[in-house]
């Protein structure tokens, strides 16, 4: 159980805190609602292209990092399609720089010409790098467009193609800015060993001054259902063959949702899961399989790769793929399975909070979605899942109109 | 409103003492020590039982890592497959690894099913079977692997280093070869279970939220008789054969780059200056704006990273400096490296630099800190090295906050004698000298 205390400044500005006192160090971490989904189709990656931009120096305070390694703090950032998320630790007695930092970044920042050079350059780098030189990088830029024809998680948060990170522009950088960073349009969650009363006080201080700013409500434009099953073949120099399947699934507001997830982790969460069991350890098919779902804030996806032995082909592992899916539509999942797959659910959950930092990060992401106290009542939600449900989910889902596949040919086979 | 001056960094406070969750310690009924670290909000616990059981203890090489890996691939009464089942339908995750000095498992489990997880780990440490199908795919798959790690220059380099601070025969100097692997037998690894995995060279840390019913567990499973049999060899540590020669070089002449190390011995953590030449190991390379990165990476380009760091052993430490680098570059980028402990020798470092090395450490330090299993490691690493206590930590931060430019000089030009230090590079033969 987290224990959660919130409170809302004037200007929007959304707070929750956590006490945990067995850590000399606070962990700051703040959220904007602001990711690659929001971004202009022929303007994609500025979100995260943007993150690094925070970096560059904010309207008082010309470096970011120098002054707070001077108080033993460390920090970090990260964007994906939903949103962007700026985290410090720092000990205790220093807390105080980390307000200091944030707040004016949140002001506004200097607005390099020199910061946007350097930057974009760094991150056309990163799109080489982990993308495109890299075995198996490109997969999520052809799946994505394969499964979302409009919505704009048709685009990874690096962006469709480099060339939109080289077009990025000093007055775009301005624009989004002020667009999208702004204290009704951010949440601040800190853990550690705080009192709330002295986190209202540090926020008014540095926050309270910022004005809010008006924020268009997004409207995204809703996918329209998959009548046909899809897909796409590719060669590249890479040293197996793999097979990717992506279905479409619900939002994490649907009642669907806690179902698909377990259905993933019967499919491959650890080494008795079943497709590791019966396509890896017995037919010696895959070298490695996997099954996930993206888990994002809009409607997303069902996943399941994997990377097929040499003398396996295609058609035979796709067949003992699509048989594994067929059996969990077909026979009612029996209740020790049932138990161990939210058993282990319960306990990936509660180690993924045992560290304060994780902490911070997880009541934003639940605030983000409404409400940060019900981190505490997700694991009673997957506890409530029946075994006709994961039927009803699975059938809803393993479609094979709502599929699309990638196969991703080694070359020189 | 708040009248604030946003040009100012808010004071800056640099704590005396660290407040921290200290482990509680008692001798179990059989003799082990038990360490338990109450802390964190969620019902969870991480359990490590730790054994003195490192490689430096095995006959044969690949002893200890072999044992402690095949541990859980079948008992008395549970196989493999069965092992795995249960700890996933219980929701814990279990993990194992060997090192120099000692052999690890550790189990994290939710404290509701506690009991059960323990009852499994209770088989897997006191009745393995080491199955010989299972111990045929941890040749194979070890065997494999270890031939794609030796096609890294890093791994030649690193191999070289240990060799040339520990001469070859020596226990933490020696590395196995892939066929090393084959020569594995299930008899050698029943021997070094039963010497090495027994109460009497057992320390358990028990972290997360625990009271009195997870602690009596503990009892139950590992604490009440002594298991194994407690033969009690003591094993002397061999002396160390200093090599003449300083410069090692292993050709790989299709690599891009090449992997250098360069270091030495070092005090142990009880010696005086320890504390001092961890000041001195940050300044060059142990963080990001130390002086190896601003030189090689920021400002010459030749790597994406270099450090350096001081790593503990039982019976010693060992100061290195690693790094891979364009082939090309690797004699610039030693003249580099040279030249930087050269300035530390010969320069006093500015009180600058020196107040955010200061403040970095410092941080990091209470890093160490943070959260139950954070506060259990560094639990461990006191007593596994040299049976330090939390004074250790006291008097860190004394050092570093009263430590001067000119001590750091000193400690600069006991240590760091270019004539004391090792160096290894492997990579294409053309760039050497």
């Amino acid at each position: 159980m987290i224990e959660v205390e919130k409170f809302c400044l004037e200007n929007g500005l959304r707070v929750v805190v956590h006490n945990d006192m067995s850590t000399p160090v606070v962990s700051f971490n703040l959220l904007y609602d602001v990711g690659s989904k929001d971004e202009d189709p022929n303007k994609t990656g500025f979100a995260h292209l943007f993150e690094h931009l925070m970096f560059g120096g904010s309207v008082n305070i010309p470096v970011f990092d120098t002054p707070l390694e001077r108080t033993g703090g460390e920090n970090n950032a990260f964007t994906n399609n939903d949103f962007t998320n700026y985290y410090i630790t720092i000990p205790k007695e220093n807390l105080e720089t980390a307000f200091w930092l944030e707040s004016d970044r949140m002001l506004s920042l200097a607005f390099s010409k020199k910061s946007l050079d350097v930057q974009r350059n760094v991150v056309v780098e990163e799109f080489n790098q982990r993308y495109l030189n890299q075995p198996y990088g490109d997969v999520w830029l052809l799946l994505r467009p394969l499964a979302y024809r409009v919505h704009p998680y048709q685009w990874p948060t690096i962006g469709k193609e480099p060339d939109h990170i080289r077009n990025a522009t000093l007055a775009d950088v301005k624009e989004f800015f002020f667009k999208h960073y702004a204290p009704n349009n951010a949440i601040l969650s800190i853990a550690g060993p705080v009192t709330t009363k002295e986190i209202i006080e540090l926020s008014s201080k540095w926050f309270g001054g910022i004005e809010s700013r008006p924020i268009i409500k997004r409207k995204l434009p809703k996918e329209p259902t998959q009548t046909e099953s899809r897909s796409l073949e590719v060669e590249r120099d890479v040293p197996f063959d793999s097979i990717y399947k992506v279905y479409h699934m619900c939002n994490r507001k649907n009642d669907d949702f806690q179902a698909t997830d377990l259905i993933s982790d019967i499919l491959s969460n650890g080494k008795s899961s079943r497709l590791y069991q019966k396509l890896v350890r017995e037919s010696n098919l895959f070298s490695d399989i996997n099954a996930y779902i993206t888990g994002d804030i809009e409607d997303g996806l069902f996943v399941i790769t994997g990377r097929i032995y040499k003398n396996v082909s295609f058609k035979t592992a796709e067949s003992a793929i699509n048989e594994e899916l067929e059996l969990i539509k077909s026979n009612s999942i029996k209740e020790y399975e049932l138990e161990k797959v939210k058993n282990k659910f319960e306990s990936n959950f509660k180690f993924g909070e045992a560290n304060p930092l994780d902490k911070a990060m997880n009541l934003a992401f639940y605030e983000l979605q409404g409400d940060a106290k019900d981190v505490n009542l997700e694991i009673e939600g997957y506890r409530k899942v029946t075994s006709d449900k994961v039927k009803e989910v699975a059938t809803k889902i393993f479609r094979k109109e709502n599929c699309s596949t990638l196969y991703y040919k080694a070359k020189n086979k | 409103m708040h009248n604030i001056n946003r040009k100012i960094q808010p004071t800056r406070h640099i704590p005396d003492k660290i407040k921290i969750i200290k482990a509680n310690s008692c001798i179990l009924p059989n003799g082990i020590q038990l360490f338990s670290v109450n802390a964190g909000t969620e019902d969870i616990c991480r359990i490590d039982l730790d054994f003195h059981a490192g490689s430096r203890y095995q006959n044969k090489l690949l002893e200890s890592r072999a044992t402690m890996a095949m541990l859980s691939e079948g008992t008395q009464n549970l196989t493999s497959h069965q092992i795995a089942e249960k700890f996933d339908f219980y929701g814990s995750f279990y993990e194992h690894s060997s090192d120099r000095d000692f052999g690890k498992v550790s189990i994290f489990s939710l404290n509701k099913y506690l009991d059960q997880s323990l009852e499994i780990l209770e088989q897997i440490i006191k009745t393995p079977t080491f199955p010989e199908k299972e111990m045929e795919t941890f040749r194979i798959k070890g065997k494999q692997s270890l031939l794609v790690e030796l096609e890294k220059v890093t791994t030649l380099a690193r191999q070289e280093f240990f060799k040339g601070l520990f001469g070859a025969t020596h226990p933490y100097g020696v590395s196995a070869s892939p066929n090393d692997f084959m020569n594995l037998f299930r008899a050698d690894l029943s021997d070094f279970h039963q010497k090495h995995l027994n109460s009497s060279q057992c320390t358990i840390v028990l972290a997360g939220k625990i009271g009195k019913h997870e602690l009596n567990l503990i009892e139950k499973y590992f604490g009440k008789k002594g298991w194994g049999n407690a033969t009690l060899d003591n094993i002397e540590f061999p002396q160390i054969a200093i090599s003449e020669e300083r410069k090692f070089y292993t050709p790989k002449e299709d690599a891009l780059q090449s992997a250098i190390r360069i270091g030495r011995h070092v005090v142990n953590r009880k010696h005086p200056d320890y504390c001092g030449l961890i000041i001195l190991n940050t300044i060059l390379g142990g963080y990001f704006g130390s002086r190896l990165m601003k030189n090689i990476r920021e400002d010459k380009g030749y790597t994406y990273g270099i450090s350096s760091s001081i790593l503990s052993l039982k019976e010693l430490c060992i100061f290195v400096i690693g790094t891979e680098v364009g082939a090309e570059h690797t004699l610039p980028a030693l003249k580099e490296i040279y030249h930087e402990i050269d300035r530390l020798r010969n320069e006093l470092v500015s009180e600058e630099e020196l107040d955010l090395v200061r403040n970095y450490l410092l941080g990091e330090l209470l890093r160490t800190f943070d959260g139950p299993f954070a506060i259990a490691d560094s639990i461990t690493s006191l007593y596994e090295y040299n049976d330090l206590d939390y004074s250790f930590f006291d008097k860190t931060i004394e050092v570093i906050k009263t430590i001067t430019p000119n001590q750091i000089m000193n400690l600069a030009n006991t240590y760091l004698r270019n004539n004391d230090l090792i160096e290894c590079v492997a990579g294409p033969i053309s760039n050497q000298n």
